[in-house]
């Protein structure tokens, strides 16, 4: 399965690269993590518990950043794998100085899945993904606004992270206009957070 | 519906008139079915019964390096916990169910069969490498997922071309290549025909897989009695025979040691043949490990998985036609996908490459055959087994053909057909009988108009197509004759017996799975005792009833089994009157048997009940003659020579919506023939759910493997089988045209249903759509694919 994308970030590469590179917002941004932490130079280990509808259990992953060039690009290869099935992927990533306007970030990845992942979950994935990665960014927006505002007004960053609860249904609600059941929309988060380990690890992950 | 009996055979001569068979009996079994008290594998619960559940592959192709059972054999409830080096000697690969046929030559075969757990490398998503022991499902379902297995992931083998390619990654590393086996068979000379021919027309048709979906899935349950060191299985099988004898030399037991039961299946359809499917294998053996009955019943994700698909196939034929439309040859080479294990042998790929020419008289065929192993759950059998891809490609090649020729599609069938005096037909091509096929019997023409009749087709292309259009509907109509080889070998058995009640006990070797074997074969054994239907109590699938014969596949059952009923219905009728004739002083000829009861035809007081003739035959001390053989008993087989060929045409009119590509099928007509009909509304039922299965593999159901082995619509949410919505009003009619190879007449119908429907949704699709261009090479449509299709066209013109 291609990924591909891209996203204008509200500060320049640096803060943005600095961002990615943080495993507290990380694990704020993603919900149900359990651990995330960096075990290397460029190595990162995460366990997610994904509890919701039919697809439970957990989930870890790890993760390599390869061909760095700060704070410009860089390649990210992932591989995951949990009671619902395995995910294998890798992507490279581009931070663009757009000046006052920012930093366009822009994604472009192939990822294999398996198991019940791919089995129970495909159907959804591609829609979904896309759903996943606009919440994502707005996640990191605020975590990106929110350290901007406390550098000027030098004080603690005061960012608490959507819970799993409100990301699964807000992407449920991106998804089809709020037009889905709550059994279906709960059926959907499972999926929905299974995705997001993969597709959030290696779009914005470092 | 408007269902009516017909009976156009001109070899009326051959007829028999019956009381009982060919009427319209209901089912005997239907009112425990429909009211829950019929036995499946999953109703059998037993005192201290433990459950399985297994740990099976996410990935489709990769070694073990290490498996962590620890914590999952601390969870409370866990009794134990099992891989392939716990197994010992008891691990051992399945059998091999099906060789190649010994009369080919240069056969090329390699077998390698499905293993109970993985040892070493996975083969294809699904395979077990452990199975967890516990007090409840529950439990083994948590345990299952504690257990921690560390795998070297390898790329997939998923292609049926690359994986042929030099540097392909191998499923199996001891072979060479990916290639399972490879045959050629021919006859005639192709290259002449073709040197003749004035159109010669070529062209690739892809077939991909589906499930067979039984709605049932399968299920074991094992119990192993210390004390009486005996075996009980019950399978949700369709050949508890096989099932036993094996399972008997694999755990060393003798074979009265083992009694396989295959109660009420719920839909077999092919996979739930004698596979040895892993699990069939190690639920046995843990039970005689621990002592205790245990017990598993798939989940509809494993059957997705782990039971056996079919379908994959490439064809790349070529056909050369006279102007006037005669098929003067067809050259074809066809790549089978087998999946990771090839046990079931040649038997589907053969099929297709003997019946590529459908019911058409072709002098000169070469064929090459090459089938592949893929990181794919096994390929074996599915109703239809390589006909529909047979029936497909020859029948497209026809309408390509008559298009390319300017000549009316229907009058170039009727010019290819076998003549109804040209029977038997040497066909030559081995199928799955392992024979050179002879065609006993056929009338296709005669089928082939009646079905035009039925359909209107004349009507339709004449008056109501053209209204239709100028009102703007996309209407199409399509017809597809077909054959069937039915009623293989090897040999069935039945015993019947005359209970003291006067009631009928009888017993076959060949299992339930829907086929009305209760009802039908009663009326086989009510027309010759004389004695109602209900009278008769058959058990079928239990191997402590009966215990030679194989199993319920490949159309047999109403043929193989169906005769050797017959010949002991016989053989007890026969009994009952000379131990009447002797009781009641009156020669045999002079007998009636009616009503459960033998009467002299001229003084019909002086009678006497099949019941007290039954206690007669059991005789007391003293009334003893020496030789006597006990009871109104008899048990007979019968193992056919050759199968017989059963046939059919099918034809529908249908509306497709441009836009959306969803269809609606305003008429749908059947005409089979398989010979005496032992029950038309049995005959109906079966085309009715092959049909069904036919819409399904023609626009529904498609397995999407993605280039990693996975698959991707694993459950029915995905993988869309026909509903009652889909399913339009079948017109059956009734042919027949007895086999000449059995006394009854009988040929198969099992299958029947689904072999044509690819192949006329297809036909009516690219008449239906006229300005599209269309033409199709592929089965399973999906309204997606359709809708491809139609755009790839307009972009390419």
């Amino acid at each position: 399965m291609k990924v591909e994308g891209e996203h204008l970030f509200k500060g320049p590469p640096q803060q943005v690269w600095d961002l990615f590179r943080d495993t507290d917002v990380m694990a704020a941004a993603l919900p149900g993590t359990e651990k995330m932490e960096s075990v290397g130079d460029n190595k990162y280990e995460a366990i997610m518990n994904v509890r919701v509808g039919p697809v439970t259990g957990e989930f870890s992953g790890n993760l390599v950043i390869s061909n760095e060039k700060f704070p410009e690009s860089y390649t990210m290869t992932v591989d995951g794998r949990g009671k619902p099935g395995f995910l294998k992927g890798s992507g490279d990533i581009t931070l663009l100085d757009q000046g006052e306007s920012g930093t366009l970030m822009k994604y472009v990845g192939e990822v294999q899945i398996g198991g019940k992942l791919a089995g129970v979950g495909q159907r959804l994935i591609d829609t979904v993904s896309k759903s996943i990665i606009s919440q994502a960014f707005e996640t990191l927006d605020r975590v990106l606004e929110e350290r901007s505002a406390a550098e000027v007004e030098d004080r603690e960053v005061e960012y608490q992270g959507a819970s799993e609860k409100d990301y699964a249904a807000a992407i449920a609600k991106d998804m089809v206009g709020g037009l889905l059941s709550t059994s279906w929309a709960k059926w959907l988060i499972g999926v929905v957070i299974l995705v997001i380990i993969g597709i959030i690890l290696i779009i914005s992950y470092t | 519906m408007s269902l009516v009996e017909l009976e156009l055979s001109i070899k009326e001569e051959q007829i028999v008139e019956y009381k009982v068979i060919g009427k319209r009996v209901k089912r005997v079994e239907d009112p425990r079915l429909l009211t829950g008290q019929a036995l499946f594998v999953g109703d059998v619960n037993l005192p201290d019964m433990l459950h399985a559940a297994f740990f099976r592959s996410d990935y489709a192709h990769a070694n073990i390096i290490s498996i962590d059972i620890q914590t999952a054999l601390e969870i409370p409830g866990v009794v134990a916990i099992y891989t392939a080096d716990d197994m010992g000697d008891a691990w051992e690969p399945g059998p091999p169910l099906v060789s190649p046929p010994p009369t080919l030559e240069n056969v090329v075969f390699h077998s390698r069969r499905q293993v109970p757990l993985v040892k070493e490398k996975v083969k294809h998503a699904g395979e077990i490498i452990a199975v967890v022991v516990a007090e409840t499902r529950y439990i083994a379902e948590d345990a299952v997922e504690e257990i921690l297995v560390d795998f070297e992931p390898l790329p997939a083998v998923v292609d049926l071309e690359k994986c042929m390619e030099a540097d392909s990654v191998l499923v199996h590393d001891d072979l060479d290549s990916n290639l399972a086996a490879h045959l050629k068979q021919s006859k005639g000379d192709y290259e002449g025909a073709r040197n003749e021919a004035d159109l010669v027309i070529k062209r690739r048709f892809e077939l991909d897989r589906g499930a067979a979906a039984a709605m049932e899935n399968r299920g074991i349950v094992a119990d192993w009695d210390q004390k009486n060191q005996h075996l009980t299985v019950w399978d949700a099988t369709q050949s508890p025979i096989p099932i036993r004898n094996g399972l008997a030399a694999r755990l060393g037991l003798r074979t009265h040691q083992v009694r396989v039961v295959a109660p009420f299946v719920g839909g077999g359809f092919g996979p739930k043949i004698m596979m040895f499917y892993a699990e069939e294998m190690v639920l046995p053996w843990i039970s005689m490990k621990l002592g205790k009955p245990i017990k598993w019943i798939e989940d509809r994700r494993e059957n997705f998985y782990a039971t056996t698909q079919e379908r994959q196939q490439i064809h790349e034929v070529e056909m050369a036609l006279s102007k006037e439309g005669r098929i003067l040859g067809m050259n074809q080479k066809i790549i089978h996908d087998t999946g990771a294990y090839d046990p079931y042998g040649l038997t589907t790929p053969l099929n297709s490459q003997s019946h590529s020419m459908g019911g058409y008289d072709v002098k000169n065929y070469s064929s090459d055959l090459t089938v592949v192993f893929t990181n794919k759950t096994i390929v074996t059998p599915v109703r239809g087994a390589g006909r529909p891809q047979g029936i497909f490609v020859v029948e497209r090649l026809l309408d390509i053909a008559s298009r390319d020729l300017g000549l009316d599609p229907m009058e170039v069938r009727r010019l290819n057909f076998i003549p109804p005096d040209a029977f038997p037909y040497n066909h030559e091509i081995i199928d799955q009988a392992f024979v050179p096929l002879v065609f006993d019997s056929g009338n296709y023409e005669a089928a082939f108009n009646k079905a035009l009749e039925e359909l209107g087709y004349e009507d339709f292309i004449n008056e109501e197509q053209p209204r239709l259009r100028a009102e703007g509907k996309h209407v199409g109509i399509g017809v597809v004759p077909f054959i069937e080889t039915t009623g293989v070998g090897p040999y069935e058995g039945a015993r019947i017996s005359v209970e003291p009640s006067g009631k009928i006990s009888a017993a076959t070797g060949v299992g339930t799975q829907g086929q009305s074997h209760m009802t039908t074969f009663a009326q086989i054994i009510a027309e010759q005792l004389g004695i109602e239907v209900s009278e008769v109590s058959l058990v079928s699938g239990d191997t402590a009833e009966f215990h030679w014969g194989t199993g319920t596949f490949a159309s047999r059952g109403a043929v193989v089994a169906g005769n050797a009923v017959h010949a002991a219905a016989k053989d007890v009728r026969h009994k009952v009157l000379k131990l009447a004739s002797k009781i009641l002083e009156t020669p045999e000829e002079e007998l009636e048997l009616e009503d459960g009861t033998v009467r002299v035809a001229d003084i019909p007081e002086k009678s006497i009940s099949l019941g007290e003739l039954a206690l007669l035959a059991n005789p007391l001390r003293g009334a003893v003659e020496p030789g006597t053989e006990p009871g109104l008993e008899s048990t007979k087989y019968f193992g056919p020579a050759l199968g017989s060929t059963a046939f059919g045409v099918h034809g529908m009119i249908l509306e497709v919506d441009p836009e959306t590509m969803m269809i609606k099928i305003r008429k749908y007509v059947a005409v089979e023939d398989c010979g005496t009909l032992l029950n038309p509304l049995v005959v109906e039922g079966q085309i009715h759910g092959g049909v069904s299965m036919g819409i399904g593999n023609a626009y529904y159901e498609k397995l999407h493997y993605d280039e990693n082995g996975q698959l991707l619509n694993a459950s029915l949410a995905d993988y869309l089988i026909p509903g009652s919505t889909e399913m339009p009003q079948i017109e059956v009619y009734h042919m027949n045209t007895p086999a000449p190879n059995n006394e009854l007449g009988t040929k198969g119908v099992g299958e029947a249903g689904a072999i044509p429907v690819p192949a006329v949704f297809a036909q009516a699709l690219e008449n239906a759509l006229p300005d599209y261009d269309l033409e199709i090479l592929e089965t399973p449509l999906s309204p997606n694919r359709l809708f491809e299709l139609l755009h790839k066209r307009e972009e390419n013109s």
